[in-house]
């Protein structure tokens, strides 16, 4: 047998395969789990409110990817992938690249920002310190 | 931004900037050598979130301190003064190290061209005229090629490393902004202030060894500022609006040069 065609009837069966129930169950738990940390850290103060939309559209992708899985195998057939899972991978790796350059960015722009505050700061001392020896000169007698 | 002290005494006489990071033992010395000079210059020693007692030291001997709450960098030092130096209305500003590698008796001479309003910056150049100053080879490579860079843009200029140099007021505006590098302000931001239209000027100074090893351009760190550099170099070569450089190709020529 010509050896394209065994590679290519082999990715029809890698495609072809039918949904798993527990792969269904597991994306739609991790989204939920991922939802209630979100709402978690929120409710503890340590993640802000305008930082939640991102992990929320994410969890909602799971959700929604778990309910469709005809929809992610038809996109594993267009980018020319072997399995929906390696469609997931490259998608959430796509994800991760995308979201630290976004955290760079804003890690430069508060690193700006403390700079020019701790700049402030050495400049308002030494005015307070003016002021602190000028008050002392003019409290001398004579 | 802040403000200093209404008025200071820094906005009739300018402001000698001296950004400090744990150099309590020679700052006295330093401060000594510029006190016996009797500079026309407000002394503002930077202390870059020092361990040590660098601005008690700098108070004790009558300047200014503006004391960072943490270690920011030697770039964001100056800065601070630049910063400062504005804030006060000074006319320009003088940069040195506190290290002691500059000498105070060059400072006049380094101010004289912008005083004349003949230049905006002036570089105090080991390289000008031959001091005897030596230079590892590594570092000598690095200087070539960086200032092969610079005349690739135009801009000539022997030390583009120099750490002691003269500012007036056009160039304090333009490095107060958040483009000015935190770490290592080289040859970049000399030909960001080219490229703005500021004429810059180099004039030979005496350089004294340091006490201390530099630990800028050795090992790894060699690597790193070879790449932030180039880096920098090419954000500073694209940054300058179209209009702007239509402007410097039909007039004027901004190449550091000795004053006549």
């Amino acid at each position: 047998m010509d050896e394209t065609v065994t590679l290519a009837r082999l990715r029809e069966l890698f495609l072809e395969n039918p949904d798993l129930e527990a792969t269904r169950w597991l994306a739609l738990s991790i989204s939920a789990l991922l939802v209630a940390v979100v709402l978690w850290l929120v409710r503890r103060r340590a993640l802000r409110e305008e930082y939640t939309p991102i992990w929320v559209a994410v969890s909602a992708g799971l959700v929604f990817v778990s309910l469709r899985l005809d929809l992610l195998r038809e996109l594993t057939r267009a980018i020319g992938a072997w399995t929906p899972s390696s469609t997931v991978f490259f998608l959430g790796e796509l994800f991760l690249v995308a979201i630290c350059l976004n955290y760079a960015v804003r890690l430069s722009r508060a690193g700006t920002q403390i700079k020019n505050l701790a700049q402030e700061i050495a400049i308002l001392g030494a005015r307070v310190d003016a002021i602190g020896a000028r008050d002392a000169r003019e409290g001398e007698p004579g | 931004m802040a403000a200093p002290d209404s008025r200071s005494s820094a906005e009739r006489r300018g402001v000698l900037v001296i950004p400090a990071y744990n150099e309590a033992p020679r700052l006295p010395g330093l401060l000594a050598r510029i006190a016996a000079e009797a500079l026309p210059l407000e002394v503002a020693v930077v202390d870059d979130g020092s361990r040590d007692d660098t601005s008690e030291v700098a108070a004790r001997a009558g300047a200014t301190v503006l004391r960072h709450p943490f270690n920011l960098g030697y770039g964001a030092g100056l800065q601070t003064g630049y910063k400062y130096a504005l804030a006060a209305g000074a006319p320009w500003v003088v940069q040195m190290d506190a290290d002691g590698q500059h000498d105070p008796r060059d400072v006049k001479r380094l101010l004289e061209p912008i005083e004349r309003a003949e230049c905006d910056l002036v570089i105090g150049s080991r390289f000008l005229e031959p001091t005897g100053y030596a230079m590892g080879a590594l570092r000598q490579l690095g200087r070539r090629f960086f200032i092969g860079i610079a005349g690739a843009f135009g801009f000539r200029v022997t030390d583009p490393t120099s750490g002691f140099q003269a500012l007036g007021r056009r160039v304090l505006e333009l490095y107060a902004g958040d483009a000015f590098p935190s770490d290592y302000p080289d040859v970049d931001v000399l030909l960001t202030a080219h490229r703005h239209g500021l004429v810059v000027h180099e004039i030979s100074v005496t350089m004294h060894a340091g006490e201390r090893p530099s630990t800028l351009h050795g090992g790894m760190k060699s690597v790193w500022y070879l790449y932030k550099m180039m880096l920098s170099l090419w954000a500073a070569s694209s940054r300058i609006p179209k209009a702007k450089r239509k402007e410097k190709r039909d007039g004027r020529n901004g190449d550091a040069r000795a004053p006549a």
